[in-house]
């Protein structure tokens, strides 16, 4: 009975298009913040900040990149992971090169310039779809590692284009522990997600929808294809650089080209195909779901294999990872191709009308 | 019938001519739409009716023949500058947005009148707000006199097929269209589903004095609500005029019964 | 200049086995509409299979008798388990679904046959032709050519099965029009299983003359990866495409690998070797933007 939304009658259309307009809905997400920015900061060791909670974070802020281009416009990409090497390194520039630039700007910078290269391989999206834009995206993916390698100016001379971040300095402070860096991302990324939430239940969500779910039709009612295409691959690759970016600056501290690899690419993929194509809440849920499962076989596998006595090494972790990454998404794209997101509402269905069940 | 007023004309079409490869879908049509009339485009199938209405709003580019639209000529012209200019359409296999919702859906057809920028939108404030509770209030007059209160929410996919039709109408509806272009917004239903059709549309022409180009099958629907049909048959034009002269047109009578009537 | 001629033809004779990786993809796409994003992943549990049956004691005839054996029933289990159950979805979602399958077998295939990198010896060397380096002072590999044989050979082979054989008809008629194969009474479910057989089979013809030249090992699904870029240029649906894509991506990116670096080098200074691994993606890429359709393609009409 807790969940209900019986009466809460909506007098307004403002009141029926607000950010959640279920008032429990909005009571959930303000105690989520809550816990997220007070909460956790309580009780969480160092290892939960810098080893699960800021990869969660920065990878659920990727996924929603990949989420607002791929769920929301219906254009696929397999470049994320060069986009956020665009932003890592761009931030990296702008600290580097001008004198005094504020972190936070430079993390913008970071992202707009990720926009920019994502604006110039969205162009190809005019004119094709589907796998054949993904084999554009690829192009991306192999010459953007490829340039941050190979050209010693876009990491300062450093062999094989590692670069080391510089100081996080916020108004005078540096933030040096884990906890710090943990608030700045997830300040960072709850502003983002808002934001990205506003957009997709405005006119410029609906136009990318329109155009992911039949072009043809919204360009017969007034939406121009090109640049609502092209602004998707800009805001996404936007939260894809500003993601790379604090993956840099927060998370690791020390970045190669080839981290931002395939690989990960199809990690960003699968967190928004198993959390959720089109969902908000499911770049979030999928990328949970996409870090936590290596760290939970790691520690489920062997002792498994020890249970039955079978020899055990790290590379077959890894193997098993791989394999059952591959097949979560068969069974997620047969079962539920929705993702969790779907699951979790229909629960709050299954919830709105506990205890009768119809 | 109602205290509307047929005008000048205003979509002229001359010899309008339009292949696909070497297929010729239209060969030197020529046709006139006048201001707030009914005109139907009949023709059996294949006969090129929704090739015409392509053409019209810019989905095909004809090869050869002018396009006068208010009595300038139109160049080649985009899907997305027809809509701009008001002429608004509905398709033969529903084109609606499956993933949105039917308020979502009929919102979209008001994309052309809203200004507010994307920043505006992901900030959700002044004119994206003001915008959209604006647009929303507009959205829900169609939704009252389309009678769908009650699926505001539902996504469309999840509806039947007439809802469907009706919440297509809707979306085009929304734009406010100068020229609403109907490709078959009967297809496929039953009488009474018809009947609310045939009342939607005489309603619209009357109550907004929107100029409608529809493209029917049900001759008797045709008849009563147009004020002028047009009649194809492959590709070629091969009557053109009030019902009853169409009606006893010997090439139309020989297209639709066959040459030994 | 018998530089120049030597990496084209190098380059040539390596785009033959890109095309043969294509080939794959274009039969399934050509039956089935997917888009299977796992073929490279496919040569690669080819490959692992046959040096894993050699190193559990087969012969060679055997370790592919087995090898094949081992693909058509993959083959097979993917159509029933996983396309099948995705029918009438947008073939995006089959097209991801084909990316986890990648992944499933990049998993599986090293849990069952070892993931450490092994050669494959077929037999054949890799030396220079002599006859060829006596006259002309070119370098040009022997087992390169016997690649380019064999690669003939089997799309002679698969030409002569769609033309001529029963199932070959049935096949084409599938690919032409599902509905209206299926109201002819052709079995289309048979007719899956057997495409993504055959399919199976030139994974392992590619995946044992890839092997046997590059060593067995996990880079070979990258290798695998660059018939994407063959098959935007050739077209999805087209056999003559992707010899010919096959043959342009193999020559052109070796091509560029010998002449853009010192260009490159001139400019900014450093090092620019590596251009292989992104050059066909950028030349399909650029490809696109002139002709979506590809070399061969049907050009599409959108009907509404």
């Amino acid at each position: 009975m807790l969940y209900r939304e019986a009466g809460q009658f909506k007098t307004s259309y403002t009141a029926d298009q607000q950010l959640f307009p279920i008032r429990q809905d909005r009571i959930g997400v303000l105690v989520l913040l809550a816990i997220a920015f007070l909460g956790v900061p309580l009780f969480a060791s160092d290892y939960w900040f810098s080893a699960i909670l800021i990869p969660f974070l920065i990878f659920s802020l990727a996924a929603l990149g990949l989420n607002i281009l791929t769920g929301y416009a219906g254009q696929l990409s397999l470049g994320s992971a060069a986009f956020m090497a665009v932003g890592a390194y761009a931030a990296y520039n702008f600290q580097l090169r001008i004198e005094g630039i504020p972190i936070l700007v430079s993390f913008a910078c970071g992202g707009l310039c990720a926009a920019l290269v994502g604006v110039l391989f969205g162009l190809p999206s005019l004119r094709i779809k589907g796998f054949y834009l993904a084999v554009a995206t690829l192009a991306a993916q192999f010459f953007i590692v490829w340039c941050l390698t190979k050209f010693p100016w876009l990491s300062n001379n450093s062999s094989s284009g590692v670069i080391s971040t510089q100081q996080l300095i916020i108004l005078g402070h540096e933030l040096k522990t884990p906890l710090e860096k943990y608030l700045l991302v997830l300040a960072i990324v709850v502003v983002l997600a808002l934001a990205a939430k506003n957009l997709v239940r405005s006119a410029t969500g609906r136009a990318w929808m329109a155009v992911r779910d039949m072009d043809v039709a919204a360009s017969v009612i007034g939406i121009k294809l090109l640049p609502t295409k092209l602004l998707a691959f800009a805001i996404s690759s936007f939260y894809c650089g500003v993601a790379g970016a604090l993956y840099a600056f927060c998370y690791l501290g020390s970045v190669e080209p080839d981290g931002f690899s395939l690989d990960m690419s199809f990690k960003i993929l699968f967190m928004i195909i198993i959390g959720g194509v089109g969902s908000i809440m499911g770049s979030f849920l999928g990328a949970a779901f996409i870090l936590l499962l290596p760290i939970f076989l790691d520690v489920a596998l062997p002792f498994l294999a020890g249970l039955f006595g079978l020899p055990f090494s790290s590379a077959t972790v890894s193997h098993i990872q791989i394999l059952l990454f591959g097949a979560l998404i068969m069974f997620f794209l047969i079962v539920e191709p929705h993702g969790l997101a779907r699951l979790w509402q229909i629960g709050k269905e299954k919830l709105r009308l506990w205890p009768f069940p119809h | 019938m109602s205290g509307r007023k047929i005008g000048e004309v205003i979509l002229d079409l001359q010899n309008i001519s339009l292949r696909f490869g070497g297929v010729k879908a239209l060969t030197d049509i020529s046709f006139d739409v006048r201001e707030h009339e009914i005109r139907a485009i009949i023709g059996p199938n294949g006969a090129g009716k929704s090739s015409m209405l392509n053409v019209i709003n810019g989905v095909y580019h004809p090869q050869e023949g002018k396009i006068f639209w208010r009595g300038q000529e139109r160049r080649k012209m985009e899907p997305h500058e027809a809509a701009q200019q008001n002429i608004a359409r509905t398709f033969q296999n529903i084109a609606l947005f499956k993933g949105m919702s039917v308020l979502d859906n009929i919102m979209t057809g008001r994309i052309t009148k809203m200004r507010a920028n994307f920043i505006e939108h992901a900030l959700w404030f002044g004119r994206a707000r003001r915008e959209e509770l604006e647009h929303r209030r507009r959205v829900e007059e169609v939704i009252d006199f389309l009678e769908i209160q009650h699926i505001r929410k539902t996504p469309v996919g999840r509806l039947p097929y007439g809802l469907q039709k009706r919440v297509e109408l809707g979306r085009a509806l929304a734009a406010e269209p100068a020229m609403l272009l109907l490709d078959e917004p009967m297809a496929g239903m039953n009488v009474e589903e018809k009947q609310d059709m045939c009342r939607f549309i005489l309603d619209v022409n009357d109550q907004f004095g929107t100029t409608i180009v529809l493209i029917e099958h049900d001759m008797g629907v045709v008849m009563d609500i147009s004020d002028r049909v047009v009649v194809l048959d492959y590709g070629k034009k091969i009557g053109d005029g009030v019902p009853d002269e169409v009606k006893n047109n010997e090439d139309v009578i020989r297209a639709y019964l066959g040459a030994g009537h | 200049m018998n530089f120049f001629f030597e990496v084209l033809i190098g380059g040539l004779l390596s785009g033959v086995m890109y095309a043969l990786v294509a080939l794959g993809f274009v039969m399934i796409y050509k039956a089935s509409g997917v888009f299977n994003f796992a073929q490279g992943a496919m040569v690669y549990l080819a490959a692992l299979a046959v040096v894993g049956c050699m190193e559990m004691g087969a012969p060679l005839w055997l370790a592919v008798i087995l090898a094949f054996a081992i693909m058509t029933l993959f083959g097979i289990a993917t159509e029933k388990f996983v396309l099948r159950k995705l029918v009438n979805q947008p073939p995006i979602a089959l097209f991801m679904a084909t990316i986890g399958l990648a992944f499933f077998i990049e998993g599986l295939a090293p849990l069952l046959f070892g993931s450490q990198p092994r050669a494959l010896d077929l037999g054949i060397v890799d030396e220079p032709i002599a006859w060829v380096l006596d006259n002309w002072n070119m370098v040009i590999s022997k087992f390169d050519l016997v690649a380019a044989a064999v690669a003939s050979l089997l799309v002679a082979t698969l030409a002569l099965f769609f033309q001529y054989t029963r199932v070959g008809r049935a096949l084409r008629a599938v690919a032409d029009d599902h509905q209206a194969a299926l109201s002819i009474g052709i079995p289309l479910q048979h007719i899956w299983a057997i495409v993504w057989g055959v399919a199976g089979f030139v994974a392992l013809v590619a995946g044992m003359m890839w092997g046997a030249r590059n060593g067995v090992q996990f880079a070979l699904t990258f290798t695998a990866l660059k018939a994407l870029p063959v098959l935007i240029l050739g077209g999805f649906t087209s056999v003559p495409g992707a010899i010919v894509g096959g043959l342009i991506i193999g020559a052109s990116e070796k091509l560029a690998e010998i002449y853009i670096p010192p260009v490159l080098q001139d400019l900014f200074g450093g090092s620019f070797g590596g251009i292989e691994g992104w050059f066909p993606y950028v030349l399909a890429l650029l490809f696109l933007l002139v002709r979506p359709e590809g070399l061969f393609g049907e050009k599409h009409i959108d009907r509404v």
